[in-house]
C-alpha cells in the first residue's frame, strides 16, 4: 500500500532546543497511529509541521506522491489535512454555525450577502449527523462550555474532504460522552480508508482505538508497535520503557492510605453562594489532599476560582487564618497559590520568559526596598528549573516554545517558588506525559508531608482515586457524594453519582 | 554544519527582528545623511545642525521615554500633545506673573497627576478602551486652550521676566534626556512597576492571578508618563520662550511613530523596553532635519516619512500563526 503522507530526515529546532532530530515516519490510508511520547519528544512538533502551521528547518515531506510543504494551517486544511488542538480554538462572540463555517462564508452568500438561516440549517445538520443535539447553530458560541466547544471545533475541522485527521491531546478537553462522540468518528474515517493521527497521553483510549503506534523520545522515533503488540499483556510496559528509555517503576500515585492530616484548618468556606452555587461549605486542613471530581460544568472549577478570590460572591466568606479573602492578592499574600485550568491564556506569560513567569508572584519578596536584582531572579528561577527539570535552554526562553508538560511545570514552579501553603490545582496533569505526571504527583505528595493543604479539581477520576485524601464529588453544582481514601475505593463507584 | 550556522544566524535575525530593524534603520538613516549632504554642501554633523538635530530630539524623546511604561501596558495616550499645549501656557502665563517658573511647573505637574489618575483609571474601572479617556481630556484641554487665549487676545505669549535661557543649553538636554532614561530604564526592568506593567500588557488575565492589581499598576504607569510629559512642556517652551495656541500640535503621534521606530510592539508586553524610544526619536528626528539637508522639498518630507514608518512596521509587525480560520 502506498503512503498517503511520507515524512523524512525532518530536523526541527527553536533556538537551541532540539524538537525533532531527523525523523522518518510514513502514514498510511485506513489507520489510526497513535503517537506516544514524553512532553517534547516531538509529537506535537511533527504533526504542526504537517498541517501547516509552522515550517521544518530541513527535510522534506510527501502527500499523496506530491512534495508537500504547507505555507499555513488553511492551506493544509484545504488540501484534506485538518488539525484539532488541545487548547480552545474557536471565535468567541460570534454564532456556533459561524464559527463551524468560518471562511466558508461565499457558500451561504448571493451577491455578497450571506442567508444565516441556510447557514443555521446546514450547521444544525452538521450537529445531527455528529450526535450532537444539544448544541443549537443559532446560539452565540459564549453559552457554550470548554467541552461544547471543542466538538464544534471537531465539527469544523472535519468534513468529507478530509483526508487526514490529526487529534492532539484533545481527548484531556472532552467528557467521557464526548470522547465517545470523537472515537466513533476516528473509526468511522479509518473504515473510510481515511488517516487519523492520535496524539494522546492516556495509554488506555491509546491502546484501545490506535491501529499502529509510535513511540518518540527526544526527538526521534524509537519504536513502532502493530496490532499483537499493542494488545499484548505487557504492551503498557514496554511502552512506558521505550517512552522514558528507563524502567520507570512501579510507584505512580501515592501508595499509602494514611488520611491522617492536622487538625488546623488552612482554608475554609463559610456559607458562599456564587451564580448556581448555593450555601456551600468547605474545610480544607493542612497537610491535606481535597479532591474535586465530576463533569466539566459541574461546578468544580468555579469552587477553585471561589477559593482564590477570583470570583466576586454573592454571599459566604473565604477564610484563611481568620482573614477573609476577596482577591487574589489577598490570597497570594495569605500563602495561596492557584494553578488555572486554562494554562496558556490564564496561567502562563507566554510571550515571557520562564524567569519572568516563575517570578511574577513573588516580585514583593524578591524587592530590596524598590530594587529587584537579576541575579536575585536568576537565582530563584534557576532553582525551580533544576528542581522541576524543566526542559529548556535557558531561564531566558520563552515559555511560548515550550512543550505541554514543561509549561505546566513552569505554572506549578510559580507557587513552589513563592513557597504556598495552601495550592488549588484545576487539572494539574491536563496534557502532561506520564513521566512528568509522576514526578508532579510525588511532589504533590511532598507537599502534603511537609503540611501543604491541596484541593485538586480534576476531570480524570484515576488520579482523584490515587491521590485524594477526600473526593468530592459534585454534579449541577451541588455535592452528591464525598468518599474517604481507601484500596477498595473503584472509580466505577463514583460514576454513578457524576452523571 | 554550513547549513545549521546558517539556522543559527536565521534564528537569531527572527527572534531579535525588531532590534535589527529599529537600529538597522537608526544606522541607515545615520549613513544615508552623513554621505549625502555633503554633496549638496552641507554636514549634518556641523554644530549647529547638531544642535538643531538634539532640540529636534529631545521633546520627543522625553515623551517617547515617559510613554514607555503606557505603551507597555498596550495602552496609547493621545491627550499628550494638548497637555504639552496647557503646561506651556501655564508655565509662562505664571512665570509673567509671579516672576519664577516654578509654581507654573508645580500646577502643571499637579494637573498631569490628576489627569494621569483618570486616564489610567478609568479604562479599567469603567470597562472602556483605553484611548477613550484620553480622547476626552485631549478635547477638554484643547477646549481650554482656546478660550484662554481668546481671553489673552492673542495666539502667542511670551516669557518676559523670566531668564530662560539655561534651556536652551544642548547640554542641558542632553543631561536631561540621559538621566530621564536612567530612571526609566530603572524603574522599567528592576522595580516591581516595569515588570508588573509588562506583565500586565502580556496576559492581565495571568498578571492578575499572579496578584498583581492591574488598577494600581495601570494608574503608576500613566503617573510616570505624566511627570515626563511635564519636564518634556519645560523645554518644549523653554527653547523659545513662548507658548501658542498650537503648541504640542501631533505631538502624540510623534511619540506613537517614534516608539514603533524603535521596534515597540503596540500590543505592549514583556518585550516592551525602553531603547525603543531612544533609537526612535533619533531615527525619526534624523530624518526631520536630514530630509530637507538632501533637496528633498520640505513638503515631500512626509511622504517620506510615512514610506520609512511602512518599511519599518512591515519588518517588526509579528507573523500570526493563520491558526483561524480553519
Amino acid at each position: 500500500m502506498e503512503a498517503i503522507i511520507e515524512v523524512k530526515h525532518i530536523h526541527k529546532a527553536f533556538g537551541p532546543t532540539v524538537a525533532l532530530k531527523d525523523v522518518d515516519i510514513k502514514f498510511y490510508p485506513g489507520e489510526i497511529r497513535g503517537l506516544v511520547g514524553e512532553n517534547g519528544s516531538g509529537k506535537s512538533t511533527v504533526t504542526s509541521i504537517i498541517a501547516g502551521m509552522q515550517e521544518a528547518n530541513s527535510g522534506e515531506m510527501f502527500y499523496q506522491g506530491k512534495p508537500w510543504k504547507p505555507k499555513s494551517m488553511i492551506e493544509a486544511q484545504n488540501a484534506g489535512i485538518s488539525m484539532i488542538l488541545q487548547e480552545a480554538n474557536t471565535i468567541s462572540h460570534v454564532t456556533v454555525a459561524q464559527n463551524i463555517f468560518a471562511g466558508r462564508e461565499a457558500e451561504f452568500s448571493k451577491f455578497g450577502i450571506i442567508s444565516m438561516s441556510k447557514m443555521n440549517a446546514a450547521a444544525d445538520e452538521l450537529l445531527r449527523k455528529y450526535g450532537l443535539e444539544h448544541i443549537k447553530a443559532n446560539h452565540s458560541i459564549d453559552m457554550y462550555n470548554f467541552e461544547d466547544r471543542k466538538l464544534i471545533e471537531i465539527v469544523r475541522c472535519v468534513n468529507d474532504d478530509t483526508k487526514v485527521l490529526v487529534v492532539d491531546e484533545t481527548t484531556t478537553a472532552l467528557s467521557l460522552e464526548g470522547r465517545e462522540i470523537l472515537y466513533k468518528l476516528i473509526h468511522k474515517m479509518a473504515d473510510e480508508g481515511k488517516t487519523v493521527i492520535f496524539i494522546s497521553h492516556d495509554m488506555e483510549e491509546i491502546l484501545e482505538h490506535c491501529t499502529v503506534l509510535t513511540v518518540l523520545r527526544d526527538g526521534d522515533i524509537v519504536g513502532e508497535l502493530n496490532g499483537d503488540e499493542i494488545h499484548a499483556l505487557a504492551a503498557v510496559k514496554n511502552i512506558r520503557y521505550l517512552m522514558v528509555g528507563r524502567e520507570i517503576g512501579e510507584k505512580y500515585y501515592r501508595e499509602d492510605y494514611d488520611t491522617s492530616h492536622s487538625d488546623e484548618v488552612a482554608l475554609e468556606l463559610k456559607n458562599v453562594s456564587f451564580g448556581q452555587i448555593k450555601h456551600f461549605n468547605l474545610k480544607v486542613h493542612k497537610g491535606e489532599i481535597i479532591g474535586f471530581g465530576g463533569l466539566s460544568g459541574c461546578g468544580m472549577h468555579d469552587i477553585g476560582r471561589i477559593c482564590y478570590g477570583i470570583e466576586k460572591l454573592e454571599g459566604g466568606r473565604v477564610i484563611r487564618n481568620g482573614m477573609e479573602i476577596k482577591t487574589p492578592l489577598q490570597a497570594i499574600e495569605s500563602g495561596i497559590g492557584y494553578i488555572s485550568k486554562n494554562r496558556d491564556s490564564e496561567a502562563l506569560i507566554l510571550d515571557g520568559s520562564i524567569q519572568d513567569n516563575i517570578v511574577l508572584p513573588s516580585l514583593t519578596a524578591l524587592e530590596n526596598k524598590t530594587y529587584i536584582s537579576p541575579k536575585s531572579e536568576k537565582a530563584m528561577a534557576d532553582k525551580e528549573i533544576e528542581a522541576f527539570r524543566i526542559k529548556c535552554g535557558s531561564g531566558k526562553q520563552w515559555v511560548g516554545t515550550l512543550s505541554g508538560g514543561n509549561k505546566q511545570k513552569v505554572s506549578f514552579a510559580k507557587w513552589t517558588a513563592k513557597g504556598a501553603e495552601v495550592i488549588i490545582m484545576d487539572c494539574p496533569t491536563r496534557g502532561v506525559d506520564i513521566g512528568v505526571k509522576q514526578a508532579m504527583y510525588s511532589l504533590i505528595e511532598n507537599m502534603k508531608k511537609q503540611g501543604k493543604a491541596i484541593i485538586m479539581i480534576s476531570e480524570e477520576l484515576s488520579e482523584l482515586v490515587g491521590m485524594a485524601d477526600k473526593i468530592i464529588i459534585m454534579k449541577d453544582f451541588k455535592v452528591t457524594k464525598e468518599f474517604e481514601r481507601s484500596p477498595e475505593l473503584k472509580q466505577t463507584d463514583i460514576i454513578e453519582y457524576m452523571i | 554544519m554550513e547549513e545549521i550556522k546558517k539556522n543559527k544566524v536565521s534564528e537569531y535575525l527572527k527572534t531579535h527582528i525588531n532590534d535589527v530593524a529599529s537600529y538597522g534603520g537608526l544606522i541607515f538613516c545615520i549613513l544615508v545623511f552623513t554621505i549625502i549632504p555633503p554633496f549638496f554642501g552641507e554636514n549634518i554633523w556641523s554644530q549647529a545642525k547638531l544642535a538643531n538635530i538634539i532640540s529636534n530630539v529631545i521633546v520627543t524623546a522625553l515623551l517617547s521615554v515617559g510613554a514607555v511604561f503606557v505603551y507597555s501596558l498596550g495602552n496609547m495616550d493621545i491627550s499628550i500633545g494638548a497637555q504639552i499645549r496647557v503646561y506651556a501656557m501655564l508655565i509662562v502665563l505664571l512665570g509673567n506673573v509671579t516672576g519664577s517658573l516654578l509654581p507654573g511647573i508645580l500646577i502643571s505637574a499637579a494637573i498631569a497627576i490628576v489627569i494621569a489618575i483618570i486616564n489610567g483609571g478609568a479604562g479599567q474601572v469603567l470597562k472602556v478602551h483605553p484611548i477613550i479617556p484620553s480622547l476626552v481630556f485631549m478635547m477638554i484641554l484643547q477646549g481650554v486652550s482656546s478660550i484662554a487665549y481668546a481671553k489673552l487676545g492673542s495666539r502667542n505669549i511670551t516669557l518676559r521676566s523670566v531668564d530662560f535661557s539655561a534651556f536652551k543649553s544642548t547640554g542641558l538636554m542632553v543631561l536631561v534626556l540621559v538621566l530621564e532614561t536612567i530612571v526609566v530604564s530603572y524603574l522599567f526592568y528592576f522595580t516591581k512597576f516595569g515588570k508588573n506593567a509588562r506583565a500586565i500588557g502580556a496576559n492581565a488575565l495571568a498578571a492578575e492571578q499572579c496578584g498583581i492589581n492591574l488598577l494600581k499598576f495601570k494608574v503608576i504607569s500613566y503617573v510616570i508618563m505624566g511627570v515626563m510629559v511635564v519636564v518634556a512642556a519645560i523645554f518644549q517652551m523653554g527653547y523659545t520662550g513662548s507658548a501658542s495656541d498650537s503648541t504640542g500640535t501631533g505631538f502624540e503621534m510623534n511619540v506613537m511613530i517614534a516608539l514603533i521606530l524603535g521596534g515597540m510592539p503596540l500590543s505592549g508586553g514583556m518585550r516592551s523596553k525602553v531603547s525603543c524610544a531612544v533609537v526612535g526619536s533619533f531615527t525619526y528626528s534624523i530624518l526631520a532635519v536630514g530630509l530637507p539637508l538632501i533637496g528633498v522639498p520640505t513638503n515631500m518630507t512626509f511622504l517620506i516619512k510615512s514610506i520609512i514608518f511602512i518599511v519599518v512596521v512591515l519588518f517588526t509587525c509579528r507573523k500570526k500563526n493563520g491558526v483561524l480560520p480553519r
